[in-house]
C-alpha cells in the first residue's frame, strides 16, 4: 500500500492545486478581499481590475471575440443553466449527444417535461465519437440549440467541434459547447471553430478551485438574463441591466475563485498546455497499456487514445465498481470516480448502467510509479475474481 | 383498489416492500436494504445471506457483520473504507471476496444498514 494518497480523480476535481495558485488567491485575497467594482475608494476598483483582467485573459484563452462576454458562473453546469434559461423558448428544438453530463440531460429533460421543448440526442460510435453530419441529419425547422460536449467525462473522446461548429454555422444554429473535461488540456478557439458560447469550469484542469466557473460568450449569441439582482452599475432603475457582463451575472461575484482561475490559467501558460496534456496522456497511456495485461478487466472506448483526454473507464467482471473504488482506496490509498459519473446514457450504451465503472483520470501531479500502482491494485483485483470471464479492451 | 393494494401502492410510493422474513415482516428498500437497522437480528441475516448463495455465514462473515452494526450503532454511520479494514481486520478486498454481493450489496446489507444511496 502507497503511504501517500495516489489521487486519479483529476476529471473530478484536479488535486492537488498548484502551490502558486494558492499562494496567489491567500495572498490576493489577504490584501483586496472588498467587493469588486462596488464602491469609489481605489481597493474596489483593484479589485475590479483583478476581475476585468482574468475576463481578459479567458478571452484569449478561448478565442473569445469580447472580454465583456465572458460571464462568470458556480460552475459548468450554473453556466449550462444560465444559457439555457435566456436562450430557450417554447416551441425550441434542441440537439445534443449521448454523451452528456447530467449538467445537459437533466436541464434539457426538465424543460421538455414541462413541454417547452423537444430536444434529439445523437449516437456516439463504436470508438466513443459522435458524427458532424450526424448532428446535421437531426436539424429541423425550429432547432434553436445545438450542445455538446467537448470531451466526454466517461471515455475522454474529444469530439470533433470545428467540424461540428462548420454544421451548425451552415444552418446558422448556435452551437454550445461543454468545457468541463477539456479546458486547460485542449486548445479552443471558438471564434475559428464556430462556436457560440463555451461553458467552463474552474476547478478541473484550468487549476482553480471549487465554486467558480463561467461561460465564454460570441456577440451573436443573445442570452436573455434569468435572474435578476444587484450589479453595482444603474442602481435606480427597477430593470437589470442589459450590458454585459452584469445582463447574466447578478449579486456580488465570487472575488477569491477568480483569484484562483487567473492564476490556475496563468500556470497553464507558463508550463505549456501542449506540455501537460502530453504528460498526463504518457500516464493515461501507460495505465492503458497495464490493464490492457490483465485478465477479467474490460476498458471502454480506449483503443485508440488520439483525441483523448486523460480518462479511463475500466470494470473488473465479478467486482462491483463501487467495491472496486472502495478497494483501491482501502487497500491500495488510490482515489478514483465510481460508478454512473452523472452520465448515464453513456453507461446504457455501453452496458454499464445497472453498475457503473470505474474511472481513472490522471494528472500533472501523478507520476508513473502511482500507474503502476494503479495496475497492481488493479491486477490483484482482477486476480481475486470469485468468477472467471472474459477480459481485455472492448471497443 | 382493495385495502391490500392500496397498501401496497402506497409502500411503492415510499420505495418500500413488506417481506416476512423470519416470521416476521419486515420492510425492505427496493435493492434489499432494510428500511430499519433494528429489524435486523442474526436470523435475518442467515435468511438473507442463503438467498444470496451463502449457505453458511462463518465466524469470519460475523466479525464483518458485527464490526459494521456496531460501528454504525455507535456512529450513526457506516465505517470508511480506512475504518472498516482496520476494524474488521481484513482487506477490503478479503471482504469484497467473502461475501457474494461484495462489501456493499453484500456485507453491508446483510448487516442491517441502510442503503447508502451513494452518488450512483
Amino acid at each position: 500500500m502507497s503511504d501517500r494518497l495516489i489521487y486519479l480523480d483529476n476529471a473530478a476535481t484536479s488535486f492537488p492545486k498548484p502551490r502558486e495558485v494558492l499562494d496567489r488567491m491567500l495572498q490576493g485575497y489577504v490584501e483586496m478581499g472588498v467587493s469588486p467594482g462596488r464602491g469609489s475608494y481605489d481597493l474596489a476598483l483593484e479589485a475590479e481590475d483583478i476581475v476585468q483582467r482574468a475576463r481578459e485573459q479567458l478571452a484569449l484563452f478561448f478565442g473569445a471575440p469580447d472580454a465583456d462576454r465572458i460571464i462568470f458562473a458556480a460552475n459548468a453546469t450554473d453556466a449550462l443553466n444560465i444559457a439555457f434559461n435566456g436562450l430557450l423558448q417554447p416551441g425550441d428544438h434542441v440537439i445534443s449527444t449521448r454523451l452528456e453530463h447530467n449538467s445537459v440531460l437533466r436541464p434539457l429533460y426538465h424543460f421538455r417535461e414541462r413541454g417547452w421543448i423537444s430536444y434529439d440526442l445523437v449516437h456516439f460510435d463504436d470508438n466513443g465519437f459522435v458524427d458532424p453530419d450526424e448532428i446535421g441529419r437531426n436539424v429541423k425547422q425550429n432547432t434553436r440549440l445545438v450542445i455538446v460536449s467537448h470531451a466526454s467525462n466517461v471515455l475522454g473522446t474529444v469530439q470533433p467541434v470545428k467540424e461540428i461548429g462548420r454544421v451548425c454555422a451552415e444552418r446558422g444554429i448556435p452551437l454550445i459547447i461543454d468545457a468541463s473535461q477539456s479546458a486547460g488540456k485542449i486548445p479552443i478557439d471558438m471564434t475559428a471553430w464556430n462556436v457560440s458560447a463555451v461553458a467552463f469550469t474552474g476547478h478541473k484542469a484550468l487549476f482553480g478551485p471549487t465554486g467558480i466557473g463561467g461561460l465564454a460568450i460570441c456577440p451573436d449569441l443573445d442570452i436573455l438574463p434569468s435572474r435578476f439582482g444587484g450589479t453595482g452599475v444603474d442602481s435606480k432603475s427597477p430593470i437589470h441591466t442589459e450590458a454585459f457582463p452584469h445582463r447574466l451575472e447578478a449579486g456580488t461575484i465570487n472575488l477569491i475563485g477568480i483569484m484562483g482561475l487567473s492564476a490556475g490559467i496563468d500556470y497553464i501558460m507558463q508550463k505549456g498546455m501542449e506540455s501537460i496534456h502530453g504528460e498526463e496522456m504518457a500516464l493515461l497511456k501507460r495505465l492503458r497499456d497495464g490493464l490492457s495485461g490483465l485478465e477479467h478487466v474490460e476498458m471502454y472506448c480506449a483503443g485508440n487514445l488520439s483525441d483523448h483526454v486523460a480518462v479511463l473507464t475500466a470494470n473488473v467482471d465479478d467486482v462491483n465498481p463501487e467495491d472496486g473504488g472502495a478497494i483501491l482506496d482501502g487497500d491500495f490509498n488510490i482515489a478514483v470516480r465510481v460508478g454512473l459519473h452523472c452520465a448515464p446514457l453513456v453507461h446504457e450504451d455501453l452496458g454499464t448502467i445497472s453498475r457503473g465503472a470505474i474511472r481513472f483520470s490522471p494528472g500533472i501531479f501523478n507520476t508513473p510509479e502511482d500507474i503502476d500502482h494503479a495496475i497492481r491494485a488493479m491486477a490483484s483485483m482482477s486476480q481475486n475474481q470469485k468468477h472467471g470471464g472474459g477480459a481485455g479492451l472492448r471497443r | 383498489m382493495t385495502a391490500e393494494e392500496e397498501r401496497e401502492k402506497l409502500l411503492a410510493d415510499l420505495g418500500r416492500q413488506a417481506r416476512v422474513v423470519a416470521g416476521r415482516e419486515i420492510y425492505f428498500d427496493w435493492e434489499g436494504f432494510l428500511w430499519d437497522p433494528n429489524d435486523w437480528d442474526e436470523e435475518v441475516a442467515r435468511i438473507l445471506a442463503l438467498e444470496s448463495g451463502l449457505a453458511d455465514l462463518s465466524e469470519v462473515h460475523w466479525k464483518v457483520l458485527r464490526f459494521f452494526r456496531e460501528y454504525y450503532f455507535y456512529h450513526g454511520r457506516a465505517p470508511m473504507n480506512r475504518h472498516l479494514k482496520e476494524g474488521a481486520r481484513l482487506s477490503l478486498g478479503e471482504i469484497e471476496s467473502l461475501f457474494p454481493g461484495g462489501i456493499r450489496r453484500g456485507a453491508r446489507r446483510l448487516a442491517g444498514l441502510p442503503n447508502p444511496k451513494s452518488c450512483f
